[in-house]
């Protein structure tokens, strides 16, 4: 954190050459965030006032889209549901899940790098092979799943297919595929400093003690990045529609970035798909804005620990 | 040590070890919980149709049916994705790696006007969710350039500092090593591309591997824009041939299965190598922060 805060010096040649050098350095930077990035933005913001499909110039049309997005739309609502529905199931399932794992493997056990492994390896199988592969679990009437309810004298379920089933279903393989949080948990874990545990153990603290009173408030800075980046990346939740359901059944999956595929590049409806975008933008901006908010009230701040 | 003092530290002892011995039995359990699926994916790629229908259905395969891969092979052209796969992120894992290095040593090392609004510029982009740029990006590949059923739209942003994610890696990383070292450089004479080439990067590997790594996983589990850009069946990807191979045979489960195992291995084999750096990456960016 040092670099920025520099003391401005007198600029002299030597400087200016550095300058130089630097800008150099951040050509692929700045060709990057003007053409990629912000421009796109505003891109973004200009279509959604328009009515463009792609066959005519595009025309200005004001609100309109967002006027018909929230009044007319069928699927908008089912879709913000959806969305959201999925994102909080897996984000608090994958945040347990990885937490407790993570606790396991923080212990002395053996063969702990084959473990962490195990865990971790479906973060790198590609997303699309998962979900078919795990579409043959859920599968109605042979798939594993079904077996184990009817061994449990269960009735069978329709997993995926069925609309009150779908999103859990979909939730617990992105639960599963939560390897990357179980090691940077895992890693936090490994910071948090052994004297407090001691210390607490001194005073005749328990095991689920110490975890609420030194754990937990140790790891709020890990929790806090671990949340942000799986709140983020499930709010816009698309492969599965993409690769398995494609929205179904019913609206019951048709997740808003799936949404916004169907009507931009199924239906060409550029400009109303762009006014999509701009509302799932403001979903994510609110909910990361309210992480960030609450952040200072749930994280633990180690006396100013450059973390 | 007193005789009673002893003995309380044994039964703690005892405790631990208990402890470690519960804690084991735990992480068995889930780790096959969790390797399950795989495995129940693995044996019905090579099963026939008649086994996988049994009822109990049984964890090993009677015959180890590899012709279902031959048979798979023949519908689901898994060596030409594979290789389509590779043109894209090959490419794109070099181009973003040396890119974001070359950015990430500018925001590290140098000195220079606007740099504080420039860096704030790139760490705003960080939250920016890819999605949202996608239908603008899309006009601009296609409409603008008429790169229709091209592999570029998806290499090309590669070249232009490979995501501010990586670039804000590499500068945390360069920025932990001590400026000694480039000191010592400046004094022998060398200038900020030779310090940047000989003493930051040698240094830096690790997270280099690490931001090569995401962009691998990043193109890896991608379906949404390769499905868009991408148009005709001899240039699919892996993830759109798999999606496609499903939606032609849809009711062949050991066939899909053999297609799905076939799509898991370059991954598995491209973790196995690089095990050591992927734990560390991830380390390195939840820390970091």
């Amino acid at each position: 954190m040092e670099v920025i805060n520099k003391p401005q010096k007198r600029r002299s040649r030597i400087y200016s050459s550095e300058a130089r050098v630097a800008y150099i350095c951040l050509i692929p930077a700045f060709l990057g965030l003007f053409f990629l990035t912000y421009l796109p933005l505003a891109g973004v913001v200009g279509i959604s006032l328009t009515n463009w499909t792609g066959l005519k110039s595009p025309q200005f049309v004001g609100l309109d889209n967002y006027v018909k997005l929230f009044t007319t739309d069928p699927y908008i609502k089912d879709s913000i549901i959806a969305t959201i529905y999925f994102a909080v199931l897996s984000v608090i399932g994958s945040m347990i899940y990885s937490l407790f794992i993570a606790m396991l493997l923080n212990r002395k056990i053996p063969a702990r790098g084959f473990f962490r492994a195990i865990f971790y390896v479906p973060y790198v199988l590609p997303a699309v092979a998962i979900y078919v592969g795990w579409s043959w679990l859920y599968e109605g009437n042979f798939g594993f799943f079904n077996y184990v309810l009817s061994e449990l004298g269960l009735n069978k379920i329709l997993f995926i297919a069925d609309s009150s089933y779908v999103v859990p279903s979909l939730s617990l393989i992105s639960i599963w595929l939560a390897g990357n949080l179980i090691v940077i948990f895992l890693a936090g874990l490994q910071n948090v400093p052994g004297v407090y545990h001691e210390a607490a153990e001194m005073d005749g603290a328990n095991g689920w003690k110490r975890f609420c009173h030194i754990t937990l408030p140790c790891m709020t800075p890990i929790i806090f990045y671990n949340l942000l980046l799986s709140l983020i990346a499930n709010l816009q939740v698309v492969t599965p529609a993409l690769a398995l359901t494609n929205g179904g059944p019913g609206n019951s999956t048709r997740f808003l970035t799936y949404l916004m595929y169907d009507q931009a590049f199924v239906n060409y409806k550029l400009g109303y798909a762009s006014a999509t975008t701009v509302i799932i933008f403001a979903i994510l901006a609110v909910f990361t804005v309210v992480l960030f908010k609450t952040s200072n009230f749930w994280i633990y701040n180690e006396g100013g620990d450059d973390k | 040590m007193s005789v009673a003092a002893y003995g309380r530290l044994r039964s703690k002892k005892r405790r631990n070890m208990a402890m470690n011995i519960l804690t084991f039995v735990v992480v068995v359990i889930f780790a096959m919980l969790a390797f399950f699926p795989i495995w129940w994916i693995f044996r019905t790629s090579l099963m026939s149709n008649a086994e996988i229908y049994q009822y109990p259905p049984s964890l090993i395969p009677q015959n180890w049916l590899f012709s279902n891969y031959t048979k798979t092979l023949e519908v689901f052209k898994f060596w030409k994705y594979l290789w389509n796969t590779m043109i894209i992120i090959v490419p794109s894992c070099l181009a973003g790696t040396f890119t974001a290095t070359l950015c990430g040593y500018a925001f590290a090392r140098l000195r220079f006007r606007g740099k504080r609004l420039i860096w704030t510029l790139c760490i705003g982009s960080m939250l920016l969710p890819a999605m949202v740029t996608l239908i603008p990006l899309y006009i601009g590949w296609t409409r603008g350039l008429g790169l229709n059923d091209s592999y570029l739209p998806l290499i090309l942003p590669f070249f232009c500092g490979g995501g501010a994610f990586n670039i804000f890696l590499i500068r945390q990383f360069i920025m932990s090593i001590p400026r000694e070292l480039d000191q010592a450089g400046t004094i022998d004479g060398a200038g900020y591309f030779r310090i940047l080439f000989s003493i930051i990067m040698p240094a830096i590997r690790p997270a280099m591997i690490v931001v090569a790594l995401f962009i691998f996983i990043g193109l890896w589990n991608d379906l949404l824009q390769q499905m868009i850009y991408i148009n005709s069946s001899d240039k699919f990807t892996i993830a759109l041939g798999l999606t496609n191979f499903r939606g032609q045979l849809k009711s062949d489960w050991s066939l899909t299965m053999a297609a799905t195992c076939l799509s898991f291995a370059p991954g598995v084999i491209f973790y196995l190598i690089g095990q050591r750096y992927f734990v560390e990456g991830i380390t390195l960016t939840g820390l970091k922060n």
